[in-house]
């Protein structure tokens, strides 16, 4: 049993420094990096328990849709933020996780568009 | 509507009576429940077999009462004092899609007042090509043949009467809406018969069957654009368009006539529609809904969905009103028209699937390939394979050749600009070794190389001992450059559900109109029937959802 233990602390310890390094390039996830420019879990979530689930309306409320479309107007291949499926009005979500890793949701039906989401 | 009080039973066509029998409604839950209850307590009177028995047939409908209900939760009570807004208008249309907005636009100009509410954005659609029959240039015989020829294609699971809904008023419903795109300033032309390659031989000699082909296009721009821009010619006559405002609940009387729907924003408020004549949903299908494909195609599991945010919520909104769904075994629609040239997509060159591999009798159409690619591995994917010379040697087969030089532009290697396709999903190679080639199209090279050399034998003994290929059509990959189209198969649309007559009504569980409650478009039944959407008629998909979404709303105006 104490064996048993010793590993599962060798484990959590091991993936901590993993989780570590990796978060130190870059890769913080958007609730810490949030959180960083002082917005709470109730900023989002509400003070209610249980918490809220966090509709798209919540992200608009600080991050204009036009304006971050017309501020990436210039990527290439695609201007991801006004695109031909919807508009500007994509879902935040569809590619910008919050407490998982960001994913890249155009990739998977347009292959080469290998866009690093943040 | 129905004013048929006499006992007497209707009579009711063929498929309306299977569909009532063996589809999914309220009803049909609960009688198979009854159903399960009472084999328990036959078993249980001594069929004589093993006591056993009655937990396994209890265990079988409580697996179908589960999926039933999973799917399709029973919509919460909103009450008056959670209703933020409450509007009314004739006709109100959930779905601005290729049926939802002429539906819209064609009860606006019957003279109703029309809402029409989206989930997204923008109005959203996919493809390009809509058809219809030029009906002054076609022969009946030949419009009854072609209508046979569908119910052939549907496997002989659809609505006859439908099928001739479409084919003598898909004409006048495409032309008019080819207008009114253009009049929102869409990018629209009629084609005429010319691209329906796939019609030869329906008609008899010297009988006429001509079409009204509408094309949104060429790509990237698709009828999703033109949809954008006759959702402006109905805002322009007076349609009011509701943008992320899905719709979640129907409103329903005692009697059972569906009188408006509840719709919820993006702040969370809900909003009441009200109709006075009637409710048309028109909103899609259920591709991205795991649970449903699972129930209804399991065969869906391992391919990509095209769209998203197809979730079916106009089946649960349907169901709880009392419609019926099409029993399980839905029609499916997969496709690739980007890889490579739409018009090489039905020619018999040599095919290998993921792993190199040839697998099929190459003489099977795409649309129907996906049925030889169903597993986790391949997912949809094969590879069309010819070499050098395919100008000639294929100068007969299916469709219409690219030269070389055309068919760069699906080629991701080439530079330049590349018109008239999706330049994000063009998936031809050219290579001068096999070995090559194959590690383009992803396949293992060994395999792929064993394959090809296997397949040049048996096309110089003329003989397809592997798949049964006819002798004509096995022409072998012997000169560089060698070519590749790496097609993906994944879900266009789904396109079966729920049950309705030839005024787009939807019937409840015995058969009866549910007043005050149409349905258009992909989510609605009897149109399909088949494994997968037939490519019989180029077009049909959108050519069906403008012409009923176009009579749906002229009817419902009407009432």
């Amino acid at each position: 049993m104490k064996k048993f233990n010793i590993f599962n602390v060798l484990i959590v310890a091991v993936l901590t420094v993993f989780a570590g390094s990796a978060m130190a390039k870059s890769e913080m996830l958007l609730d810490q990096y949030h959180f960083s420019k002082g917005v709470k879990c109730a900023s989002c979530h509400g003070d209610a328990q249980p918490r809220e689930a966090v509709t798209m309306m919540k992200c608009v409320q600080c991050h204009n849709t036009k304006k971050l479309a017309e501020k990436t107007k210039d990527m290439k291949p695609t201007n991801v933020h006004n695109n031909r499926h919807f508009g500007t009005e994509t879902k935040c979500l569809s590619c910008h996780k919050i407490h998982q890793k960001s994913e890249n949701a155009c990739v998977s039906c347009h292959p080469r568009w290998n866009f690093i989401v943040p | 509507m129905s004013k048929d009080h006499s006992q007497k039973k209707q009579e009711v066509d063929q498929y309306t009576a299977n569909v009532l029998q063996n589809g999914i409604s309220r009803r049909t839950f609960l009688s198979r429940m009854a159903v399960g209850t009472g084999g328990l307590a036959v078993a249980g009177l001594g069929v004589g077999t093993a006591s056993a028995d009655p937990l396994v047939v209890g265990q079988q409908y409580a697996e179908i009462g589960g999926a039933t209900l999973g799917f399709m939760p029973k919509p919460k009570e909103i009450s008056d004092a959670e209703i933020a807004s409450t509007q009314t208008f004739d006709v109100v249309v959930v779905g601005a899609g290729a049926s939802g907005v002429p539906a819209a636009l064609s009860a606006r100009e019957s003279g109703a007042s029309v809402a029409c509410l989206q989930k997204q954005a923008t109005a959203i659609s996919q493809g390009n090509t809509g058809s219809g029959i030029d009906l002054k240039n076609s022969d009946k015989s030949a419009i009854e043949a072609l209508v046979n020829r569908l119910m052939a294609d549907n496997q002989h699971r659809s609505h006859p009467g439908l099928l001739r809904e479409w084919a003598y008023n898909s004409g006048e419903a495409v032309t008019w809406v080819i207008d009114r795109i253009k009049k929102g300033g869409g990018q629209v032309v009629d084609q005429g018969t010319g691209p329906q390659h796939g019609i030869h031989g329906i008609a008899d000699k010297g009988d006429r069957l001509n079409f009204v082909t509408s094309f949104c296009g060429p790509k990237p721009y698709t009828t999703g654009d033109g949809m954008r821009a006759l959702a402006k010619t109905a805002e322009k006559a007076g349609v009011k368009f509701f943008y992320n405002m899905p719709a979640k609940q129907l409103i329903q009387e005692k009697s059972g006539k569906v009188v408006g729907v509840i719709a919820q924003d993006r702040d969370g408020k809900y909003h009441k529609y009200m109709a006075k004549k009637g409710v048309i949903l028109s909103a899609g299908d259920y591709q991205n809904n795991k649970a449903m494909c699972d129930f209804f195609i399991p065969d869906l599991k391992n391919f990509e969905r095209k769209q998203q945010d197809r979730m079916g919520d106009g089946f649960a909104m349907a169901y709880w009103a009392g419609g019926v769904i099409e029993p399980v075994g839905h029609t499916k629609m997969l496709h690739d028209f980007d890889a490579g040239p739409a018009s090489m997509c039905d020619m018999p060159f040599l095919a290998v699937n993921r792993k190199g591999e040839r697998f099929v009798n190459e003489t099977v159409e795409m649309s129907l390939m996906n049925n030889y690619l169903k597993d986790e591995v391949n997912q949809g994917h094969y590879s069309q394979v010819f070499d050098a010379d395919y100008m000639t040697t294929a100068k007969d087969w299916p469709g219409h050749l690219y030269s070389p030089e055309e068919i760069k532009v699906y080629m991701p290697e080439e530079p330049g600009e590349k018109p008239g396709v999706f330049p994000s999903i063009t998936n031809t190679y050219k290579a001068d070794t096999l070995e090559e080639l194959a590690k383009k199209l992803e396949c293992d090279p060994k395999t792929f190389v064993a394959s090809v050399k296997r397949y040049n034998e048996l096309c110089a003994k003329g003989k397809d001992e592997d798949f049964g290929k006819t002798a004509s059509r096995m022409v072998p990959v012997l000169k560089p450059p060698f070519y590749g189209i790496h097609r993906r198969m994944r879900i266009s649309t789904l396109c079966s559900g729920l049950l309705v007559n030839t005024h787009h009504q939807a019937l409840d569980a015995d058969g009866k109109e549910i007043p005050g409650l149409f349905i258009v478009g992909n989510m609605a039944a009897g149109f399909y029937g088949g494994v997968d959407y037939p490519l019989t008629v180029f077009g049909l998909s959108l050519g069906r959802c403008y012409t009923f979404g176009y009579l749906a709303g002229k009817y419902v105006a009407s009432l």
